[in-house]
């Protein structure tokens, strides 16, 4: 057992499950008859905005199996993350069906993300009682959406609703509240994951258009989610929901609270232009948004990180995230600055255990050590 | 405290304000639907001349898309950068309990000379003054 399999158990809410081949053939059986005959011949036709990306074909090299992509085996996922990491809980956001949102034709994309859905709970979430999953939805069709989501979002390792950063409105929008309102009574948070920018169907990457270079492309990240989060804010989904919760991730953290503070500034003088924000921008976000950590930002100085961590009310707004097995990965152990043991459990446990509903399977039980509780979980 | 006579009723009618400077503090006068107010012409924000700004009313918290006009000619807007403020408690519109422009008060009196109150007397209240406590 590696040493940090000793320390204390951790969640970590960015983990992509991949599929064994380029053709994703393990998801056929899970689609309707029609396409199934479509995929046969001619694939699955996700677009791409043609950018490179890092490391060994987008992952960590050490992190592909004898056969099939990195992330589409369990038992090295066992071995590198949720064994060596003491992982309780790793939430599973997928991989390549993430762009279906890109998608021109509506059904086709409603398909697949039930296709995946599916799949993710029949080969991933079965598989092993550390994983819990995203389920997919296809914002094309509201309705479908909203279907699928009561669909599956009961399942019980189903733990939130899951779209991209690249969008073709800011999420906010009046138009996508059918979702928010069956993620509310679900207790299921709307979760935007970064990609997809600039893809498809969706809207150009930055005002500018497109950056020339993989390295600029992950740059607008940050740029798409303050769109999201502000319109999430002054269209009032808050207001209209007040138990919605949404989780931002792997689009930076340090951005928020220098953001916020130019967003609680304006609202003072131009309130009135939407007064159903009845409280500055700023509560809302403490209140109903997450942020993941993943890729964290790396200051010259690691202290300047926490004073960003006391901005950004880390205690509350944080949770940790590796993003497995991507080559951009964040080790539990390695990547944070040295930080108070409380600030620790609330970003590494307990924000994710509490806004996941996730019942802590390795804490001891009463006049149980803590050793023996684990083996019995 | 200190009286200041601002001037006469009829100089200031409803929905009209006048700007004083009183012991080297400029004071803004209100008149809004015939009762009067007065705030410090200082936002406490950047220190814009707050008073000069415009008397409105303003759109009431509610609903998401729901647009409702109320408070009309109880609120100042800040010339600058539009921060809204009751007139007639100087708190802040947005955040009533963290932000306030000084208030003080203002009386109506007859004017006190022997003089005047017999001229008073004569042509009603028109001659009344509006005194500022500042």
């Amino acid at each position: 057992m590696p040493e940090s399999a000793r320390g204390m158990p951790i969640i970590d809410c960015d983990v992509h499950n991949r599929f064994k081949d380029r053709q994703l053939s393990a998801l056929w059986p899970y689609l309707p008859r029609a396409y199934q005959e479509d995929v046969r011949e001619w694939g699955i036709t996700l677009p791409s905005a043609g950018y490179l990306n890092g490391g060994d074909r987008g992952y960590r090299a050490d992190a592909w199996p004898r056969e099939g992509f990195a992330g589409s085996d369990l038992d090295l996922m066992r071995e590198q993350l949720l064994d060596a990491y003491n992982v309780e809980y790793a939430i599973l956001l997928g991989q390549e069906l993430r762009p279906l949102g890109t998608l021109p034709n509506a059904d086709f994309a409603a398909a697949l993300a039930r296709a995946y859905n599916d799949y993710l709970i029949e080969q991933w979430l079965a598989a092993d009682p550390r994983l819990r999953g995203a389920m997919l939805i296809a914002t094309q069709d509201v309705p479908q959406a909203v279907k699928e989501i009561e669909r599956v979002g009961r399942h019980p390792a189903i733990v939130e609703v899951l779209v991209s950063n690249g969008a073709r409105l800011p999420y906010g929008n009046r138009y996508y509240h059918p979702i928010f309102e069956v993620c509310e009574a679900l207790g299921l948070p709307f979760t935007l994951h970064t990609g997809s920018e600039g893809v498809g169907i969706n809207g150009q990457p930055s005002l500018a258009g497109y950056g020339s270079y993989y390295i600029e492309n992950r740059q607008v990240r940050p740029q798409g989610y303050m769109t999201h989060l502000a319109s999430l804010i002054f269209e009032g989904a808050f207001e209209r929901f007040p138990k919605l919760r949404v989780v931002f991730v792997e689009g930076g953290y340090a951005w928020l609270a220098p953001f916020l503070w130019r967003l609680d500034a304006d609202w003072r003088g131009l309130r009135h232009q939407t007064p159903w924000v009845q409280r500055p921008p700023s509560e809302y976000v403490w209140e109903h948004v997450r942020f993941t950590s993943q890729p964290l930002e790396e200051p010259e100085h690691p202290s300047h990180l926490l004073e960003v961590f006391k901005w950004n009310r880390a205690e509350r707004t944080l949770m940790f995230s590796s993003d497995y097995p991507h080559w951009d990965f964040d080790s539990p152990t390695d990547a944070f600055p040295r930080m108070p043991e409380e600030l620790r459990r609330r970003i590494f446990y307990d924000t994710a255990r509490e806004l996941y509903g996730l019942p802590p399977r390795t804490a001891p039980a009463p006049g149980l050590s803590r050793s023996a509780a684990a083996d019995g979980a | 405290m200190p009286r200041c006579v601002v001037g006469t009723v009829s100089e200031l009618p409803p929905g009209t304000r006048k700007i004083v400077v009183v012991g080297g503090r400029s004071i803004g006068v209100f008149n809004i639907r015939g009762r009067f107010y007065a705030l410090r012409n200082r936002c406490p924000h950047q220190g814009a001349p707050l008073c000069l700004g415009k008397i409105k009313g303003t759109t009431l918290p509610g609903k998401p898309y729901e647009y409702v006009y109320g408070r009309d000619q109880e609120i100042i807007r800040c010339p600058w950068h539009g921060w809204e403020f009751e007139i007639a408690t100087g708190r802040t519109y947005f955040n009533p309990h963290r932000m306030r422009v000084k208030t003080y008060d203002v009386t109506v009196e007859r004017p006190e000379s022997d003089d005047v109150t017999l001229e008073t007397f004569e042509v009603t209240t028109e001659g009344e003054l509006v005194i500022l406590h500042a």
